[in-house]
């Protein structure tokens, strides 16, 4: 019994793609949670979705001029994610709207230029739900070398984060340099965005910045707990993910993004004092007592 | 002896037209301002403007080197954020701490210490959403005093907050003036303004009186603040503003 489990797991390792795939998936799972528990206690799912979509145009440049996908990802994340966040300080629109512009645009953008290309379709299969299957050294190399920025950033900068987040006000008074903070944030979105490109697709991207990340929030009551806990899920998520694709061969990225969705399901329902039995539990006793 | 705040000329626009015009007042050490007005009248535009967050299109602002701590209004605070009461209290230590500096045992001493002086100590590791309204507002004035900041600006602390809870936040303030700390208080309630404060600030976008509250609250200023709604009867204008002001039976505690 015990030899068929650690067969069942040790088998899909023989591979040097499910190797490169799993080891891509749990960088990304982390910086995903991790990251995305700003997006999730700001309310930024709407601008983590927008930001992956809209980085098709790079995409499809950097496709044309025959150099990573990654590079032209990475340049149009950023000036993405400038350009919503210039747009809507500026206050003549609302922040949904100039994000709902910009990402529209950008996706058209994407595909008008991906549709002159002949066989663009496969490819853009990829880019939309991902291949984590299909990850080079060099992306996992590039993944590592961001993901750690990324971390530590948030790592280094927590304090800071968390109060531009939790009283902007108290910020302010603090003097902290908050339009910058603000602005590094967005920034730390985007290159998560397009580190985890590869692994979910832009399609699925946003699931995997906030489910994690709400199902963490829902088990805990302080930041970096929330941070923590969402890792180890979206990092368990990522790996259930992949062996699903691997012995049933759906494809990767939704199975991930299924798992994580089962794991906020349970947390939804069952957490000590969010989830929904326990406060239909708590109701019930009032009424009894 | 001189001022701790000095605020000249103060000006804020909104959309094409004055939040805030020309208010100029100034504050001693110690001294416990209350900041009155109808809604609208531009009290949290005055914090903010004071503490930097909102651009004042002229004016000046001295603090003689003293620091501001800002008690947010209630509604403008997300409690259901995962922090726990000390982790907000901490949040008064990052400027003391620094760029790139985790807490150290005595920024962990002082918040401890802080939250004793607001008698919240045993709530330290509660999640804020699970306090009520007074206790919230008692740990935003730990928050403060983490800060050492010496001027306190409290924006409707007041507001939701039931009887005892709201002695309990005087009564700190009463012991924060021994240290020199000044307060700010932005309410709805003239009674307690009248009552409770050294001083009072009758503001509706403009400063319309400012003073010791037995002065600055005259059928003639209450007017030009609240317009045609203020009554008044006599000498008696803690009887009458209590019925103006929305709290039903007015509440005295002597």
């Amino acid at each position: 019994m015990l030899a068929d489990i650690a067969e069942f797991l040790i088998e899909p390792l023989r591979y040097p793609f499910m190797v490169r795939g799993l080891l891509a998936s749990v960088m990304v799972g982390t910086l995903c949670a991790v990251v995305g528990s700003y997006v999730v206690l700001r309310g930024m799912a709407f601008f983590g979705d927008a930001l992956a979509h809209a980085i098709l145009p790079g995409i499809a440049i950097a496709y044309l001029l025959e150099i990573n996908l990654f590079w032209g990802a990475l340049v149009m994340s950023l000036v993405t994610a400038v350009g919503i966040g210039y747009l809507s300080r500026q206050g003549q629109v609302k922040e949904d709207t100039a994000i709902g512009v910009i990402f529209a645009a950008c996706l058209a953008l994407g595909v008008a230029i991906l549709s002159t290309i002949q066989g663009y379709s496969v490819d853009l299969t990829h880019i939309l739900f991902g291949n984590v299957l299909g990850v080079s050294e060099t992306d996992l190399w590039l993944t590592a070398g961001l993901g750690i920025i990324v971390l530590l950033a948030v790592v280094l900068l927590y304090k800071e984060l968390l109060v531009i987040s939790f009283d902007p006000i108290l910020a302010a008074t603090l003097r902290l340099p908050l339009n910058v903070l603000n602005y590094l944030l967005l920034v730390l979105i985007a290159l998560t965005v397009v580190v985890s490109l590869q692994t979910v697709g832009v399609a699925l991207m946003v699931a995997m910045l906030v489910t994690p990340a709400a199902t963490a929030y829902l088990l805990t009551r302080r930041l970096w707990h929330m941070m923590i806990i969402g890792a180890v899920i979206g990092t368990l998520s990522s790996v259930a993910g992949l062996y699903l694709s691997f012995y049933v061969n759906v494809a990767s990225g939704a199975a991930v993004v299924l798992v994580c969705t089962a794991f906020f399901l349970l947390a939804f329902l069952f957490a000590p004092s969010r989830g929904t039995i326990w406060t239909w539990l708590r109701q019930k006793q009032v009424k009894i007592s | 002896m001189t001022p701790i705040l000095k605020v000249h000329n103060l000006t804020v626009r909104y959309n094409g037209r004055d939040a805030l015009a020309g208010v100029s007042f100034s504050v001693q050490p110690g001294e416990r301002v209350a900041i009155v007005g109808p809604n609208g009248a531009g009290k949290s535009t005055l914090f903010r403007a004071m503490v930097g967050l909102i651009h004042a299109q002229a004016g000046s602002i001295e603090t003689n080197g003293a620091e501001f701590g800002y008690v947010t209004q209630r509604s403008a605070v997300d409690w259901s954020f995962p922090v726990t009461v000390h982790d907000v209290v901490m949040m008064g230590r990052i400027s003391r701490m620094g760029w790139l500096r985790w807490q150290r045992p005595r920024d962990r001493e002082i918040a401890q210490q802080c939250l004793v002086q607001v008698g919240m100590q045993d709530y330290a590791d509660r999640q804020i959403g699970e306090l009520s309204g007074g206790q919230q507002q008692r740990v935003f004035i730990a928050r403060a005093l983490a800060q050492e900041a010496t001027i306190l600006l409290m924006d409707e602390p007041f507001t939701g907050v039931d009887t005892p809870s709201q002695e309990a936040i005087l009564e700190i303030l009463e012991q924060m003036r021994d240290q020199g700390v000044t307060a700010l208080v932005s309410t709805h309630d003239l009674n307690l303004a009248v009552e409770r404060f050294d001083r009072l600030a009758l503001l509706n976008r403009q400063l319309i009186a400012y003073g010791p509250p037995s002065q600055a609250v005259t059928p003639g200023t209450l007017a030009a603040a609240y317009g045609g709604q203020a009554l008044w009867r006599g000498d008696d204008y803690a009887m009458v503003l209590g019925d103006i002001d929305c709290c039903g039976e007015g509440e005295h505690h002597h």
